[in-house]
């Protein structure tokens, strides 16, 4: 399909847009084959991997992430998205978007970063890690050949963005970091655009690759999942010290950055934790970094578990605020008053929000309207 | 006691592979064995009672050493001749793509022979989470819904990670996310697929091809590592069989004057761990093995192993 088939596509999907305000498609494409003309291809890429070395006596290192598989002729690495042919490592998923929608900024969450906009929401099959609570497992848990994939070059997203006025793209829905390569271009040709980049990420990344990726980025945000070693271990399927190192570079880069931490009964929601992850963040990130909680649904391997109660949330939200975190929002609770953004120095609403809408924006550039007080983020 | 026949064929000079009669001949000879029945229909019976049949190939590394097709033909043809209505027969691997690359002809029509993947439109993989241990995988739909039963009909080779892909390592070309169990040796990953319910239960029959063995340098195909062992194991018992394999890998291993896999970082310990959850015989001492050499005529005297 081309650029300009897909724009027309995107046209008629415009019908549903009037209806719900910002979705053009369905997050995950399979189910908009009998609604659109889409073009869906069963080919998977063969473009070159960018992070990874050969070894000696055969196969390759994978030194994207930190798993850093080794991976041998015709085997594929634990993302499922990457393999090696004749000792040369491919992403087998560059330019093929599995789930594709513009969605407001907000949903990333990003709620320092141009609130009130949108972004056309990227994801390709895979990832590098295996949350048994992920809402989106139907895609990261597969491999590429089990999703429905569109034909979209970094220049056709960023052409959809320019021709639909989205002022950003956000590489979500699954884990970005394993469609990197595909990521990387989309965001550099974006910016040649005006277009802006943002990673939604668990941040289960190697340095050296985030450290060439956040030049080309705009803002990240970070699924911290617990600040516990062994809920890594045991309900990631990774370690929690990668991350952890990944989130003070990124700050360190001055890239802005905000986090999410979904709190699950029983896994991670003791007052201990909470209170150790806010003295993690004021410490090594500062008070100015803002901190969601996420209420948990639910679903995939934790079905077992009940959805996070509204008090669980609110007793994290004062602890973090009580350990001098300035900004902390709560997720899932539509109409919850900790949705909204106040300012730490005189407790005016600055940003008030119910689920995904903007009701008011008392903001001056970046500063609060009432008394002044500078506010962190790309306003 | 769990029982392995191993049949070789004695009439390979050429070391080329099986043709199709050849296979025929192992299989044949191989089935009575097993089953301890003078005729072959009642051979594949015994453990392939009725219904729709599976074969789940090996279809990996293209033309170079995949699950031949002769012995899937002859496979067929031995399920035919036992009453098995070719409509029946479903010869199978995860994607298209491998299977044609491997040499087989796709037809995922409702009648002849079938040949196809799992990413066939319309099959897929359903929509339920089997699970055993810390694996947790939705299983291809030609295993949970078209087939009653399943012979396994990997390839015998070195794995990188795993140390031996035989019968147990196949099975991960049966779920949606093999990608997830390669960690420590596929310990006990590998044990713990081979144990979800559809797997366990449909499993009925393991021919672990072993004429051409990648003894190094598997999964994928190395000439320089590739030898010929002329022969077939077969087995109702998926660990037993992999043991005896396991046996053979390491023996053309330490002839080729390698190192046992230990050694290498490439133990095979999901094995025991199959064992110790009751999906078979890892034990040598609990494995009854019967070597058989046929000719192509089909007569047979005692072999030998190694």
């Amino acid at each position: 399909m081309d650029r300009r088939m897909f724009l027309r596509c995107l046209g008629c999907g415009a019908a549903v847009a009037t209806a719900s305000q910002t979705e053009l498609v369905p997050e995950f494409l399979g189910g908009l084959q009998n609604a659109c003309a889409f073009d869906f291809t069963k080919e998977l890429s063969s473009v070159q991997a960018r992070y990874y070395k050969k070894l000696e006596g055969g196969g390759i290192e994978c030194t994207l992430c930190p798993r850093h598989c080794i991976v041998t002729d015709l085997e594929r690495g634990y993302c499922g998205v990457r393999e090696n042919r004749d000792d040369v490592y491919h992403t087998l998923v560059y330019g093929l978007p599995c789930a594709l929608n513009i969605d407001p900024i907000e949903k990333k969450p990003l709620f320092h970063f141009y609130p009130g906009t949108t972004a056309l929401s990227v994801a390709t099959a895979g990832c590098n890690v295996n949350c048994k609570c992920c809402q989106n497992w139907e895609i990261s848990q597969s491999r590429p050949e089990q999703t429905d994939n569109l034909d979209l070059s970094p220049k056709a997203l960023v052409d959809i963005c320019t021709h639909r006025n989205v002022p950003t793209i956000a590489y979500t829905y699954s884990e970005p970091v394993i469609f990197y390569e595909y990521m990387y271009d989309t965001a550099e040709l974006g910016h040649k655009k005006a277009v802006k980049s943002v990673m939604i990420t668990g941040g289960y990344i190697e340095q050296k690759p985030l450290a060439d990726l956040m030049l080309q980025l705009d803002a990240i945000k970070v699924d911290l999942k617990a600040i516990r070693e062994d809920y890594y271990r045991n309900f990631v399927g990774g370690k929690l010290k990668p991350v952890l190192d990944r989130l003070v570079q990124i700050k360190k880069a001055g890239m802005w950055l905000e986090i999410v931490y979904l709190v699950i009964p029983t896994l991670n929601d003791t007052e201990a934790e909470f209170k150790e992850l806010a003295q993690w963040i004021k410490t090594n990130l500062g008070t100015d970094t803002p901190l969601h909680f996420s209420r948990f649904h639910p679903q995939y391997l934790l079905k077992n578990l009940p959805a996070t109660p509204k008090k669980t949330l609110e007793t994290a939200h004062a602890i973090s605020r009580a350990e001098g975190l300035e900004f902390v929002y709560l997720g899932n609770v539509a109409g919850h008053p900790a949705e909204s953004t106040y300012c730490p120095a005189c407790g005016q609403v600055l940003i008030e929000r119910r689920g995904y809408r903007i009701y008011q924006n008392n903001l001056k550039g970046n500063h609060c309207s009432k008394c002044g007080r500078e506010i962190p983020g790309l306003f | 006691m769990s029982k392995v026949v191993v049949v070789r064929y004695s009439g390979n000079g050429t070391k080329k592979g099986l043709s199709r009669p050849a296979y025929g001949v192992l299989l044949t000879a191989g089935m009575r064995a097993l089953s301890g029945e003078k005729e072959a229909k009642a051979a594949v019976r015994k453990y392939l009672p009725s219904g729709v049949i599976g074969i789940k190939t090996n279809c990996l590394v293209r033309t170079l050493n995949s699950t031949p097709t002769a012995l899937a033909e002859a496979l067929s043809d031995l399920l035919t001749q036992a009453g098995f209505d070719e409509n029946d027969i479903v010869i199978w691997e995860r994607t298209n793509r491998e299977l044609k690359n491997a040499g087989y002809t796709l037809n995922a029509a409702s009648f002849g022979g079938r040949c196809l993947g799992t990413d066939t439109n319309g099959v897929g993989y359903g929509s339920r989470f089997y699970s055993s241990g810390e694996v947790n995988s939705l299983v291809s739909r030609i295993l949970t819904d078209m087939v009653d039963y399943n012979v396994n009909l990997p390839v015998l080779k070195d794995h990188s990670i795993a140390g031996l892909s035989a019968g147990m390592k196949n099975m991960y070309g049966a779920i949606h996310n093999p990608n997830k169990y390669h960690d420590n040796n596929c310990d006990p990953f590998c044990a713990h697929v081979n144990n979800l319910a559809p797997i366990k239960k449909k499993n009925r029959l393991i021919i672990l091809d072993a004429v051409k063995v990648q003894y190094n340098g598997g999964p994928g195909y190395v000439s320089e590592y590739v030898t010929y062992y002329d022969g077939v194991l077969l087995s109702d018992d998926p660990v037993a069989v992999d043991r005896i394999g396991l046996e053979i890998l390491e023996h053309l291993r330490k002839a080729n004057s390698l190192p046992p896999l230990e050694k290498v970082g490439r133990q095979v310990k999901y094995l025991r761990s199959a064992q110790q959850i009751g999906l078979g015989v890892a034990d040598m001492q609990q494995i009854d093995v019967a070597v058989l050499l046929v000719d192509k005529n089909g007569r047979q005297t005692v072999g030998e192993l190694f």
